[in-house]
């Protein structure tokens, strides 16, 4: 009852028994189940004797007839690698020195990685978190001037209300005053608390994806009575943040709200941070003018449909504020950016998008990546350099016939596991710095070990390895193993050359990095340092709250104020010296054109503030109590005479808020702003109206003179806690991103430094112990100590020469594009240039020198005895 | 008496090699084991009785002539080596000792 399609056993259970079957057993057992088969299809329909026949070979399953798990050849790769494994621990102990540079270069160099990527990928998650992040979008304007486009977050308050209501694209649109987040008192019974808050619209919790622990989010703004805290300040408010729902507290102990939901605390990757939001109707009841198309203040936020097109978008909405203003506002239009650019693509010149925080993270990587080859190289050199003494291993491996393969696996492996080893250390020393890291970087980063984060570090690892060993593993493994037994192999000239070239860029690195450091700390010390063109030490500001509010208040308070001993003037203001804040474009003089909109900074000041600062006048006089008529009387600076191109200005009237005021005076030009923008012009007037009150106290003893400030005002605005700031904190605060950068650098710098001069240590090390009989022969000869020196650091000498000479255009270039993007700033002295080479020279002078002074020093006869 | 390795299975297996001669490969082997134990043996437990009794050197093995049924595949006649005899004639005696020492069965027909 054979048919042919039964004719030979299924074919897959005898590939299978082909495959695990030992191969001795092979074809008696293949002939047995064949026969078997045949029996069985005597005996039983085609399927059953298949069925059966498959049964019988799983049950060949048995451990001594199948295949050994490791066949021989498996054997030999495991065994190889134990020998890789011995043969590379044997020569990090036999060769201590080189091993401990490399791991201390290699493990520094990998920590300042790690730390560098933890913040890169922090800052690059900024504001990511939102979950409509894709479709979050920020309105903003360009504003056409007569010479430029200024470009601002600024917009007219009905732009989000208005954009969602007639644009089919927009979905949600959200007003909010994120650029005005200001502390304010908080009060529940008798507890006092200052916090930081937004106003926004309706739907800033639909829109952003800030979690609400209660209260619903079309819900929480709706009632202009209502206050949303977060979690971190209700519990400090109420002790219990799942109760304050529904409660009421009062804000600045005039208005009372009630909390109409708590939100989980803003989270660290948000550009947004604030302990509560009021809705945006409470603050625009009181300043209509924000109502207008005219104006622009809040901020905006739309959330766009899903593929929108944003430049037919922008086309679209371009001409809006135009529109609006009937033609009066054409030089405001508007656009929309990702809001999650903000961040770090922030900049703007003439209305293009250039620069922002991305900058800081392009150069940081930059640094990281050059930290991480320094260390490299540091490798590469000293296991080309110590090859000569592993020579002999290769040429007996390679005549017992040694793959070329096979030697550069081993050396990739030596490689790869003191990458692992220095990883090790190097995720200690991370451990060890983040704290002072997260203090310099203001960030709350962490390691956590998640699967991403261990990805990352074997990649690292296996990368790290593969551009330390690959160098040393080609070269070591070209070698011809006749040559290296005969010992007649020199170092060729090509090989030379790599390790010479290696050092050069190594300390070219470092030039660099040196002269970096350099003028940046410079340039920070220049704005820290420079005259403003009024006095900013031992100057409190303090915002007006409460009672201080109104004006006749405040004078009592600030007349009290005169009397506390320290205290050496005291006056009411309207800035707080350090930020733009208020323009206006309607200020009119002969000859000025139409075109014109220049905004003028104003700032409105009392008697004496002028005084209390310290700024020069010009020409003219300041407002003073003896003319009765100071209250329009304006005070401009030079800048704005300037621009006005006005001859002789004191005592000339201008038409300005439909009155004519007189110039008495022009100030000095001082910066009210950071230096990295130009002194504007400016109009102060005469008011007591202001925000701020600025007191300017004996810098002898300025602590007894807070405390007596901090109880006259507790006396005169119960309720309400004093909250200063010293005008120069808030000025150094304006450069934190750069001194950070100052701080960041100075380190990095150093540890790249001495990652480099590591290298050059173990490199003098090698090439002083292979001169050994040279130097031995030399000082029996009679060379004296600085002959021998000058001998042997001539090599060295002329590398870091090189890379001095290399290092200094590429600096000069880099810096002079950061110090342009400060109005004010140092100039690039040769000096800096020349220190920085001649400092770079000297490290590796005394790096060298340590190690030749103990190589001379070496008795003749010890390195001559033996051959 | 030094008591030598071998297994109740493997016993069987190695008796039968015996008693089939010159036909004692594989699949005779389990033939003769089903009909004599009167239930199915697998051709991997056969197999790996005899690859280990091999192992134990009990059983010498070498190739013999290949037939169309087996799909041009040689037979391997497997037979017993005086190791495997001796074995043998050990078990044997252990047991016909173990039987005489015993007391008769009693049966109980309460």
């Amino acid at each position: 009852m054979q048919t042919p399609e039964h004719a030979s056993p299924p074919r897959w259970p005898l590939a299978l028994l082909r495959f695990f079957i030992r191969d001795q057993y092979l074809e008696e057992i293949e002939g047995d189940l064949e026969e078997v088969y045949f029996e069985l299809l005597e005996e039983h329909s085609g399927r059953r004797a298949r069925w059966l026949y498959t049964l019988e070979v799983i049950r060949l399953f048995r451990p001594n007839l199948v295949k050994k798990l490791l066949s021989p050849t498996h054997h030999i790769h495991l065994d190889m690698f134990k020998h890789n494994l011995t043969i590379s621990l044997r020569s990090y102990w036999r060769q201590k020195s080189s091993f401990l540079i490399n791991l201390i270069g290699l493990s520094t160099g990998l920590a300042c990685f790690l730390l560098i990527t933890l913040w890169i990928k922090d800052e690059l998650s900024m504001d990511k978190f939102h979950t409509h992040d894709k479709q979050l979008y920020q309105v903003m304007e360009h504003i056409k001037g007569p010479n430029s486009i200024g470009t601002s977050t600024n917009t007219a308050g009905p732009v989000a209300a208005t954009l969602a209501e007639e644009m089919p694209e927009v979905s949600i649109g959200v007003t909010a005053r994120t650029k005005s987040i200001n502390p304010n008192t908080l009060s529940v019974g008798d507890v006092n608390l200052k916090a930081k808050g937004l106003y926004a619209t309706e739907d800033l919790f639909r829109l952003f994806s800030f979690e609400l622990l209660a209260g619903s989010a079309d819900q929480v703004l709706a009632d202009p009575n209502s206050i949303v805290l977060s979690e971190s300040l209700a519990k400090r408010l109420f002790e219990r943040a799942d109760v304050a729902t529904g409660k009421s507290l009062e804000l600045a102990h005039e208005t009372a709200l009630t909390v109409a939901g708590v939100f989980k605390d803003t989270p660290a990757s948000s550009s947004l941070r604030f302990d509560y939001v009021l809705p945006f109707e409470s603050w625009s009841r009181e300043n209509t003018w924000v109502n207008e198309w005219r104006n622009s203040h809040p901020q905006a936020f739309v959330l766009l449909n899903e593929g929108t097109d944003i430049d037919q978008f922008n086309e679209k909405i371009a001409g809006y504020v135009e529109r609006m203003t009937e033609g009066e506002d054409s030089h405001r239009q508007l656009f929309v950016r990702k809001f999650s650019d903000n961040y770090l693509y922030g900049g703007f010149e003439n209305g293009v998008q250039s620069g922002g925080r991305i900058e800081y993270v392009r150069l940081f990587s930059l640094i990281a990546l050059f930290i991480l080859m320094i260390a490299c190289i540091n490798f590469m050199n000293l296991s080309t350099a110590r090859a000569t003494r592993r020579l002999k291993e290769i040429g007996v491996k390679k005549s017992m016939g040694a793959t070329r393969a096979s030697l550069i696996s081993q050396y990739i492996s030596e490689s790869t596991l003191l990458a692992f080893l220095s990883c090790i250390v190097a995720l200690g020393i991370v451990i060890a710095a983040l704290p002072t890291f997260n203090l310099i970087t203001n960030k709350e980063l962490w390691i956590s070990l998640d699967p991403y984060t261990i990805g990352f570090l074997v990649f690292t690892i296996l990368g790290t390895g593969l551009l330390a060993g690959s160098y040393p593993a080609l070269y070591l493994s070209s070698l011809k193993p006749i040559l290296i037994i005969k010992g007649t192999l020199k170092s060729s000239w090509g090989e030379v050359l790599v390790r010479k070239g290696l050092v050069v860029v190594q300390f070219a690195l470092s030039v660099i990095l040196i002269v970096s450091v350099w003028v940046v700390y410079q340039q920070i010390q220049f704005t820290q340092n420079k005259h403003l063109g009024y006095d900013r030490d031992n100057v409190l500001i303090i915002e007006k709250e409460g009672k201080m509010e109104t004006p006749e208040a405040a004078q009592t308070f600030l007349s009290e104020l005169r009397r506390i001993p320290g205290v050496q003037g005291a006056a009411s203001i309207d800035n707080t010296m350090t930020n733009s804040d208020w323009r206006t474009n309607s200020v009119e003089w002969p000859g000025k054109d139409p075109e014109d909109r220049t905004a003028f900074e104003i700032i409105q000041v009392d008697y004496d503030a002028i005084e209390l600062l310290d700024m020069e006048m010009a020409d003219g006089r300041t407002f003073s109590r003896a003319f009765g008529s100071d209250t329009t009387a304006i005070i401009f600076n030079e800048a704005a005479i300037r621009h006005m191109g006005l001859e002789d200005p004191v005592g000339m009237r201008l038409d300005m808020w439909g009155g004519t005021p007189e110039i008495i005076g022009v100030v000095k030009d001082f910066h009210y702003e950071s230096l990295h923008e130009e002194v504007d012009p400016l109009i102060m007037y005469l008011g007591d109206r202001g925000r701020y009150l600025t007191v300017r106290v004996d810098g002898q003893r300025t602590k007894s003179t807070i405390a007596a400030i901090r109880n006259l005002y507790q006396e005169a605005n119960p309720g309400f806690v004093l909250d200063y700031n010293f005008i120069d904190d808030e000025y150094a605060a304006l450069y934190a991103a750069e001194n950070r950068v100052s701080t960041l650098s100075r380190y990095f710098a150093g540890l790249a430094i001495l990652i480099s001069c590591l290298g050059l240590f173990g490199l003098a090390m090698f090439s002083a112990a292979q001169r050994q009989k040279e130097i031995g022969i030399r000082k029996v000869l009679g060379a004296s100590y600085i002959q021998l020196i000058r001998l042997l650091s001539l090599d060295f000498t002329r590398m870091v020469g090189i890379a001095i000479l290399i290092g200094l255009p590429i600096s000069y270039y880099l810096l002079r594009n950061w110090l342009n993007t400060f109005a004010f700033s140092i100039d690039l002295h040769w000096y800096f240039f020349l220190g920085a080479g001649l400092l770079a020279l000297l490290i590796a002078w005394l790096t060298v020198l340590l190690q030749m002074t103990q190589a001379t020093r070496v008795n003749p006869v010890e390195s001559l005895r033996n051959e | 008496m030094k008591v030598t390795k071998i297994g109740e299975f493997e016993e069987l297996v190695l008796m039968t090699v015996i008693v089939l001669q010159k036909e004692a490969y594989g699949v005779a082997i389990r033939k003769e084991l089903q009909e004599r134990l009167n239930t199915s043996v697998s051709v991997g437990s056969v197999q790996s009785a005899l690859k280990r009794m091999e192992d134990k050197g009990y059983l010498s093995s070498e190739f013999g002539e290949a037939t169309a049924k087996r799909g041009g595949k040689r037979k391997k006649i497997y037979s017993a080596t005086p190791t495997g005899q001796a074995v043998l004639v050990q078990m044997k005696e252990i047991r016909s000792g173990l039987w005489n020492a015993m007391p008769p069965f009693q049966v109980d027909f309460s």
